[in-house]
C-alpha cells in the first residue's frame, strides 16, 4: 500500500536506476508493476564521463527494469506536496466545493468527530455569541482599533451634517401642519395594500424552496390536476397533454386541445363530477379525464350536449362519478378514489347510463352521454384520454383524440346500447384517446361521438348531476388508482368506443331495440334505476327516439359504416377521413348518437342495473359492450355474457348481427344483475386497491358509453376503418373501442359462461361492437391523431410498445380471430386481445361485470410479444374503471403492422402488476373486477398480456372465455386491467398524472399509425383489432370477439399461457 | 522491531544497508514490500533543497547488512490522496524536456545554452532550438554564446522580455556559483539578486 503510494508519488520525477552490473539509467519514472517492475522514460545510461545531459540519439523512449534487475533507484527531488491533492479542507474547508469534493471525490468517509463543547462557561460564551446580535464589528471598536493601531483617526460624523441638514423642530403652526402631513402620507403608505405586500415579500419567512421549489401537495391535488394547473400548480407533462387533449377533443380537432379541457376538466372532477351533474358529459369527462370524453362528445355531438346530458346526465353522472372517481385516483386526485367507494355503488350505474348518455348527448345521449361521459370521463378519459390521445396524436394527431372522444360518445352510446361496458370502453377510450381522440375523433367520427357524448355527457351529468357527479367520482377512484389502467380503459374505451360506434351503429341499426331493451333492464335495475333512472327516466322517452334514430341510423350506419369503415380507416391514417366520417357522423351521429345515446342509457341502464349498478359495473357494460356487447351482458349475468361473446364474434362477422347484439344488448338485464355482483365484489376487492382499478374500468365505461357517441359517428366512420385505427394508443381506444367494448362485455360473459358465454355477449357485444365501430371509426379519427401519442407513449415506456403492437396486432387478430378476441374482450373487454391470435389478443375489459366496471381499467394489453408478427395484436386494453376493465386492445392493425409489439411490455406490465396475471386465469369476472378494481390490472406488463394474447388470444380466448364468463371474464378483467393497468399507469396516470401512459399511448398510435382509438377504450382497441379483419362492421364484430379473447385471452395469454393462469390465482 | 505482524520495516524507521555495489545507504523507511523485497527509503534531497526528498527504492536482494538504526513505533502518517493526472502531466513534461534538451545537447550546444533555453522555456513555453539558436516566439531568436546582447528580433515587448529574462538567469547562475563558493554570503547575495 504504502509502496503503491510512494511510487504513484515520484511518478514523474527524474530517477536513476542502479542494475545489478553497476550501470546507471537515468529518466523520467513513468509507471511500475505490482511487481515492482519499473518503466523509464527517455532514459539514457548514465556515463561518469560526460557531465553534460545525454544526446539525443542516446536516449531510448523507455526503458522496462525488472525488480530483479536493478540494485537501488534513486528518485530525486521528490516533492511530497507535489501531488498531493489540495485537501478542501486545509484551503478552505467550508466551500460546497471543498465539502463536495471530499465526498464525491474520494470514496472515503469523513470522520466525524465529536464537538466538545467543554466546560459549562464555554456553553455559556457559545451562547452570548449566538445571542449577539452585533454584526462583527462595532464601528466604533473599529475607529479604536485603528486609531490605537494605526493612528488613523476617523472624521466620522453621526449627525452626517456633511451630507444633510438636521430637521430643526419648532411649535410653529407650520411645523406642525406638515408635520401631521407627514404622518398622514405616512400612514396612507403603510395601510396600502400593496406597501404591506412588499413588507410581506421582505418579512417572508418562508424559504425560497418553499415558495418556489417545494411540491406542494394538497388534498386538492387529487381531485383536479386541472385545478392545480389553473393554481399554476406544477402539472406534469402528461397531465398537460392530457388536458390539452381534452381541451381539444372538446375544441374537435387538436387532441392537444384537450389538455386545456382536460385541465379544466380534470381539475374538477370530483367536484366537477358532482357540479358538472347538469353538464355531465364535459363535466365527468373533466373529473375522469373524462376532458377528453366531453371534448370528444363535444366534438362528435358537438351541440348535443345539453339536450343528451340531461337525461343521460343521471346516469352519466353516476357512472361519471364512479369513474371519475376512479380516474381521478388514477390521475392524480386521492379524492376522487376515496369518493368512488362511497359513489360506486349509485355511480357505476350512473356512470353506465353516463357513459351511455354522453355519447347520446347528442340527443338521445342525455342518458348515454351522462353515462358514457362518466365512465370515459372519470376512468379513461383522463389518463386514457391523454394517452390516447397522445397515441392518436402519434399516428393521427387529431385522428387521435377524436377516437378517444368519439369513443367515449361511442363508448357511452355502446355502453348504452350494448350495455354500460361499452360506453365504459368508450369513455376509457376517450379518457385515453382524448389526447389521441381529439384528432382522431375531430377528423372523424370522434367529433361526433364527442359531440354526441359530451352533449350527452354533459346533459347527462346535469340530471344525475347528484349521482351522477358521485359515480364520476368514484369512477374517477377507480381509475386513478389504476391510473394506468385508466389510460388503458381509457384506450379501452376508445376501442370500445369505436366497437360501439360500429355496435353502436348495428345496436342503432339493430339494437335500438336492444338499447331499449337495455334501457329497460337498467331501468328495472335497482341500483342503476337510482342514478341510471333519473337518466333514464327523463331519458327514456329520448331513448326511444333515439332508438328510433338508432333505428334509422342502422340502416343508416351500415350505409355510412361501409363507408365509414373505409372512412375510419382513412381517418385512421389521416385526419381527414376522421373529419369526412365526422361529417358523415355528425349527419348521422346525432341521430346516431341520439339512439346511441338512448341505447347507451338503456344499455348503461342494463348494464347499470344488472352488471352495474354501479359505475363500476356500467363501465365493465360499457367496456363490456365495447369490447363485447357481451361484456356487459356478462357483467349482468355471466350467463349472458357467453351470449355476448358470441354476440361480439357474430358481430365481428357483421354488423349485421347487429339486431343480436341489439338481442343481447337485452341481455344487459343479466348485466344488471351482474352489476351487482360486480359492484359488490368489486368494490370490496377494488376497495383497497381495486378502486382505482375500478375506476379505470369506470373510464372504460365512460369511454364505452362514450362509444356510443361514437356509434352515432361510428357509422360516419367505417366502423372497420375505425378499428384498425383504433388499435393505435391514441386512436385506438376510440376505434379499438368499439371493438374492445365489446369484448370486454363478452369478456364477462365470456368468463362467466365461456364459450357459450362468449357467443351472448358477443351478441351484447355485436351490439355494442357495431355501436363500437363506429367509436371505431371515431377512434380512427383518433389514430390519426396517434401518432403524436404513439410518439409520447413512446418515450414514456415501452408498455406503449405492446399496445402498440397489440393494436396492429389486433386488426389482424380481428380478421383472424375476431371471435377469439370478442371473446377475450368479453373476458376483459378490457383486454386487448394480441394481435396474433388477433381475437384472443383482445382483451376485454370484464372489469363492468366486477365491480370492477367501474373501475374501467382500460387495459392495453399490447400483445406485442405473443404476435410478435405484425397481425400479432397489439391490444391496448383498456379496462375502464368501472371494473369494466376495458382493454383496449389497440389493434394497431391499420397503424401497426409494427410487429413492434413488444410493446407489449405495457401488457407485461399489466401482467406484472400480477394480478391480472392471477385474474387471468381466473376467468371469473367477479374476480377480476375485484382484482381490478383492487387495482388495474393494467399493470400487468403488456409483454405478459401480450404472450397472454398470443398463447391464449386465439386459443385460449375460447377456452378461456368458457370459463372465463363466470371467472375467466373477471379473471380475464382483472388481468385485462392488470394490462390495462400497466398500460395505464403509463398511459392513462401519465395523462393524468404519468406522463408514460401518454407516451404509451402515444406509442400505440404511432405504431398503430392511423390507429388512435386504441388507447381510448381497450375493448374498443379490441375491437379495433379485431374489426381490421371483418372490415369496419365486422371488423366490430371481430373485434367485440377478439376483444373478448383479449379479456379472457389476454389474461390467458399472459396467463395461458402458464404465467396467466398464475396471475389469475394471484389475483384470486 | 515494532514493524506490526507481518511487516519488517515500520515506516519512520532509520535503516541503513549495503548495497552490492558496497554503496551505504540509509534513509526513512517509507515503505516496504514484501512481495518484491523492495524497501523504499527517504533521504535528503541530493540537490539541497528544503522541500524535497530523494527516495531510494533498494531491492534487498542486492542488499546486505540491513541494519535498523531506530525504529519507530507510532503510526504512521495516513498517505494523502494523490493527483494522478498531475504526476502524468509532470511525467510527460518531464520527459519532454529531457528530448529537447537531449536535442540540443546533440546539436553542440552548450551547457550554458542549454541550461538558458532551460531557464526559458520555465517561463515562455513557445521556445525552440534553431541549430543552436533558440527561438523565442517565433520573435526572438538568441544566438550563441547566449548573452543579453545576443537577443535579437523585432524591438518590442518580446525582445524586452526575453532580455530580462536572459539577464536575470545569468545573475542567477552567478548568484548561484558564488553561493556554492561561500555559502556564508549566500544569503546576502541572494538579498540583492532578489531585490
Amino acid at each position: 500500500m504504502r509502496m503503491v503510494h510512494i511510487l504513484t508519488s515520484v511518478v514523474g520525477s527524474k530517477c536513476e536506476v542502479q542494475v545489478k552490473n553497476g550501470g546507471i539509467y537515468e529518466g523520467v519514472f513513468k509507471t511500475y508493476s505490482p511487481k515492482c517492475d519499473l518503466v523509464l522514460d527517455a532514459a539514457h545510461e548514465k556515463s561518469t564521463e560526460s557531465s553534460s545531459g545525454p544526446k539525443r540519439e542516446e536516449i531510448m523512449e523507455s526503458i522496462l527494469f525488472k525488480c530483479s534487475d536493478f540494485v537501488v533507484v534513486q528518485f530525486k527531488d521528490m516533492d511530497s506536496s507535489y501531488a498531493r491533492r489540495v485537501v478542501p479542507s486545509e484551503t478552505d474547508a467550508f466551500t460546497d466545493s471543498a465539502i463536495s469534493a471530499k465526498v464525491n471525490g474520494e470514496h472515503k468517509e469523513k470522520d466525524l468527530e465529536p464537538w466538545d463543547a467543554g466546560e459549562l462557561t464555554t456553553s455559556e460564551e457559545l451562547e452570548a455569541l449566538e445571542n449577539d446580535v452585533s454584526n462583527g464589528w462595532d464601528p466604533n471598536d473599529m475607529f479604536r482599533y485603528n486609531e490605537e493601531n494605526y493612528g488613523v483617526v476617523s472624521t466620522y460624523d453621526s449627525s452626517l451634517s456633511s451630507y444633510t441638514v438636521p430637521l430643526e423642530r419648532d411649535n410653529s403652526e407650520e411645523f406642525l401642519k406638515r408635520e401631521a402631513r407627514a404622518n398622514q402620507l405616512a400612514e396612507e403608505i403603510e395601510s396600502s395594500a400593496q406597501y404591506k405586500a412588499r413588507v410581506a415579500l421582505e418579512n417572508d419567512d418562508r424559504s425560497e424552496e418553499e415558495k418556489y421549489t417545494a411540491v406542494q401537495r394538497n388534498s386538492s391535488e387529487r381531485e383536479g390536476h386541472s385545478i392545480n394547473t389553473r393554481e399554476n400548480k406544477y402539472i406534469p407533462p402528461g397531465q398537460r397533454n392530457r388536458e390539452v387533449i381534452s381541451w381539444g377533443s372538446g375544441r374537435q380537432n387538436s387532441p392537444r386541445m384537450g389538455q386545456p379541457g382536460s385541465g379544466s376538466m380534470p381539475s374538477r372532477p370530483t367536484s366537477h363530477t358532482s357540479d358538472f351533474n347538469p353538464n355531465s358529459g364535459s363535466d365527468q369527462r373533466v373529473v375522469n379525464g373524462v376532458f377528453i370524453l366531453s371534448f370528444i362528445s363535444f366534438v362528435l355531438s358537438g351541440v348535443p350536449w345539453p339536450s343528451p346530458c340531461p337525461s343521460p346526465s343521471s346516469r352519466p353522472p353516476s357512472r361519471y362519478q364512479s369513474g371519475p372517481n376512479s380516474l381521478p385516483p388514477r390521475a392524480a386526485t386521492p379524492t376522487r378514489p376515496p369518493s368512488r367507494p362511497p359513489s360506486r355503488p349509485s355511480r357505476p350505474p350512473s356512470h353506465p347510463s353516463a357513459h351511455g348518455s354522453p355519447a347520446p348527448v347528442s340527443t338521445m345521449p342525455k342518458r348515454m352521454s351522462s353515462e358514457g361521459p362518466p365512465r370515459m370521463s372519470p376512468k379513461a378519459q383522463r389518463h386514457p384520454r391523454n394517452h390516447r390521445v397522445s397515441a392518436g396524436r402519434g399516428s393521427i394527431s387529431s385522428g387521435l383524440e377524436f377516437v378517444s372522444h368519439t369513443p367515449p360518445s361511442e363508448a357511452a352510446a355502446p355502453s348504452a346500447a350494448r350495455t354500460s361496458p361499452a360506453g365504459g370502453t368508450w369513455s376509457s377510450v376517450v379518457s385515453g384517446v382524448p389526447r389521441l381522440s381529439p384528432k382522431t375523433h375531430r377528423p372523424r367520427s370522434p367529433r361526433q361521438n364527442s359531440i354526441g357524448n359530451t352533449p350527452s355527457g354533459p346533459v347527462l351529468a346535469s340530471p344525475q348531476a347528484g349521482i351522477i357527479p358521485t359515480e364520476a367520482v368514484a369512477m374517477p377512484v377507480p381509475a386513478a388508482s389504476p391510473t394506468p389502467a385508466s389510460p388503458a380503459s381509457n384506450r379501452a374505451v376508445t376501442p370500445s368506443v369505436e366497437a360501439k360506434d360500429p355496435r353502436l351503429q348495428d345496436q342503432r341499426q339493430n339494437s335500438p331495440a336492444g338499447n331499449k331493451e337495455n334501457m329497460k333492464p337498467n331501468e328495472t335495475s335497482p341500483s342503476f334505476s337510482k342514478a341510471e333512472n333519473k337518466g333514464i327516466s327523463p331519458i327514456v322517452s329520448e331513448h326511444r327516439k333515439q332508438i328510433d334514430d338508432l333505428k334509422k341510423f342502422k340502416n343508416d350506419f351500415r350505409l355510412q359504416p361501409s363507408s365509414t369503415s373505409e372512412s375510419m380507416d382513412q381517418l385512421l391514417n389521416k385526419n381527414r377521413e376522421g373529419e369526412k366520417s365526422r361529417d358523415l357522423i355528425k349527419d348521422k351521429i346525432e341521430p346516431n348518437a341520439k339512439d346511441s345515446f338512448i341505447e347507451n342509457s338503456s344499455s348503461n341502464c342494463t348494464s347499470g342495473s344488472s352488471k352495474p349498478n354501479s359505475p363500476s359495473i356500467s363501465p365493465s357494460i360499457l367496456s363490456n359492450t365495447e369490447h363485447k356487447r357481451g361484456p356487459e351482458v356478462t357483467s349482468q349475468g355471466v350467463q349472458t355474457s357467453s351470449p355476448g361473446c358470441k354476440q361480439d364474434k357474430d358481430d365481428k362477422e357483421e354488423k349485421k348481427d347487429a339486431a343480436e347484439q341489439v338481442r343481447k344488448s337485452t341481455l344487459n338485464p343479466n348485466a344488471k344483475e351482474f352489476n351487482p355482483r360486480s359492484f359488490s365484489q368489486p368494490k370490496p376487492s377494488t376497495t383497497p386497491t381495486s378502486p382505482r382499478p375500478q375506476a379505470q374500468p369506470s373510464p372504460s365505461m365512460v369511454g364505452h358509453q362514450q362509444p356510443t357517441p361514437v356509434y352515432t359517428q361510428p357509422v360516419c366512420f367505417a366502423p372497420n376503418m375505425m378499428y384498425p385505427v383504433p388499435v393505435s394508443p391514441g386512436v385506438q381506444p376510440l376505434y379499438p373501442i368499439p371493438m374492445t367494448p365489446m369484448p370486454v362485455n363478452q369478456a364477462k360473459t365470456y368468463r362467466a359462461g365461456k364459450v357459450p358465454n362468449i357467443p351472448q355477449q358477443r351478441q351484447d357485444q355485436h351490439h355494442q361492437s357495431t355501436m363500437m365501430h363506429p367509436a371505431s371509426a371515431a377512434g380512427p379519427p383518433i389514430v390519426a391523431t396517434p401518432p403524436a401519442y404513439s410518439t409520447q407513449y413512446v418515450a414514456y415506456s415501452p408498455q406503449q410498445f405492446p399496445n402498440q403492437p397489440l393494436v396492429q396486432h389486433v386488426p389482424h387478430y380481428q380478421s383472424q380471430h375476431p371471435h377469439v378476441y370478442s371473446p377475450v374482450i368479453q373476458g376483459n373487454a378490457r383486454m386487448m386481445a394480441p394481435p396474433a391470435h388477433a381475437q384472443p389478443g383482445l382483451v376485454s375489459s370484464s372489469a363492468t361485470q366486477y365491480g370492477a366496471h367501474e373501475q374501467t381499467h382500460a387495459m392495453y394489453a399490447c400483445p406485442k410479444l405473443p404476435y410478435n408478427k405484425e397481425t400479432s395484436p397489439s391490444f391496448y386494453f383498456a379496462i375502464s374503471t368501472g371494473s369494466l376493465a376495458q382493454q383496449y386492445a389497440h389493434p394497431n392493425a391499420t397503424l401497426h403492422p409494427h410487429t413492434p409489439h413488444p410493446q407489449p411490455a405495457a401488457t407485461p406490465t399489466g401482467q406484472q402488476q400480477g394480478q391480472h396475471g392471477g385474474s387471468h386465469p381466473a376467468p371469473s369476472p367477479v374476480q377480476h373486477h375485484q382484482h381490478q378494481a383492487a387495482q388495474a390490472l393494467h399493470l400487468a406488463s403488456p409483454q405478459q398480456q401480450s404472450a397472454i394474447y398470443h398463447a391464449g388470444l386465439a386459443p385460449t380466448p375460447p377456452s378461456m372465455t368458457p370459463a372465463s364468463n363466470t371467472q375467466s371474464p373477471q379473471n380475464s378483467f382483472p388481468t385485462a386491467q392488470q394490462t390495462v393497468f400497466t398500460i395505464h399507469p403509463s398511459h392513462v396516470q401519465p395523462a393524468y398524472t404519468n406522463p408514460p401512459h401518454m407516451a404509451h399511448v402515444p406509442q400505440a398510435h404511432v405504431q398503430s399509425g392511423v390507429v388512435p382509438s386504441h388507447p381510448t377504450a381497450h375493448a374498443p382497441m379490441m375491437l379495433m383489432t379485431t374489426q381490421p379483419p371483418g372490415g369496419p362492421q365486422a371488423a366490430l364484430a371481430q373485434s367485440a370477439l377478439q376483444p373478448i379473447p383479449v379479456s379472457t385471452t389476454a389474461h390467458f395469454p399472459y396467463m395461458t399461457h402458464p404465467s396467466v393462469q398464475a396471475h389469475h390465482q394471484q389475483q384470486l | 522491531m515494532a514493524a506490526p505482524p507481518g511487516e519488517y520495516f515500520s515506516v519512520g524507521s532509520q535503516v541503513s544497508c549495503r548495497t552490492c555495489q558496497e554503496q551505504r545507504l540509509q534513509g526513512e523507511v517509507v515503505a516496504f514490500d514484501y512481495q518484491s523485497k523492495m524497501l523504499a527509503l527517504k533521504c535528503p534531497s541530493s540537490s539541497g533543497k528544503p522541500n524535497h526528498a530523494d527516495i531510494l527504492l533498494i531491492n534487498l536482494q542486492y542488499v546486505s547488512e540491513v541494519e535498523i538504526i531506530n525504529d519507530r513505533t507510532e503510526t504512521p502518517p495516513p498517505l494523502a490522496s494523490l493527483n494522478v493526472s498531475k504526476l502524468a502531466s509532470k511525467a510527460r513534461t518531464e520527459k519532454e524536456e529531457k528530448l529537447s534538451q537531449a536535442y540540443a545537447i546533440s546539436a553542440g550546444v552548450s551547457l550554458e545554452g542549454q541550461q538558458l533555453f532551460q531557464t526559458i522555456h520555465k517561463t515562455i513555453k513557445d521556445c525552440k532550438w534553431q541549430e543552436k539558436n533558440i527561438v523565442v516566439m517565433e520573435e526572438v531568436v538568441i544566438t550563441p554564446p547566449y548573452q543579453v546582447e545576443n537577443c535579437k528580433g523585432k524591438e518590442g515587448s518580446a525582445l524586452s522580455h526575453v532580455r530580462k529574462i536572459v539577464e536575470k538567469h545569468f545573475r542567477d547562475v552567478e548568484s548561484q556559483k558564488i553561493l556554492q563558493r561561500s555559502q556564508a554570503q549566500q544569503p546576502q547575495k541572494e538579498a540583492t539578486l532578489s531585490s
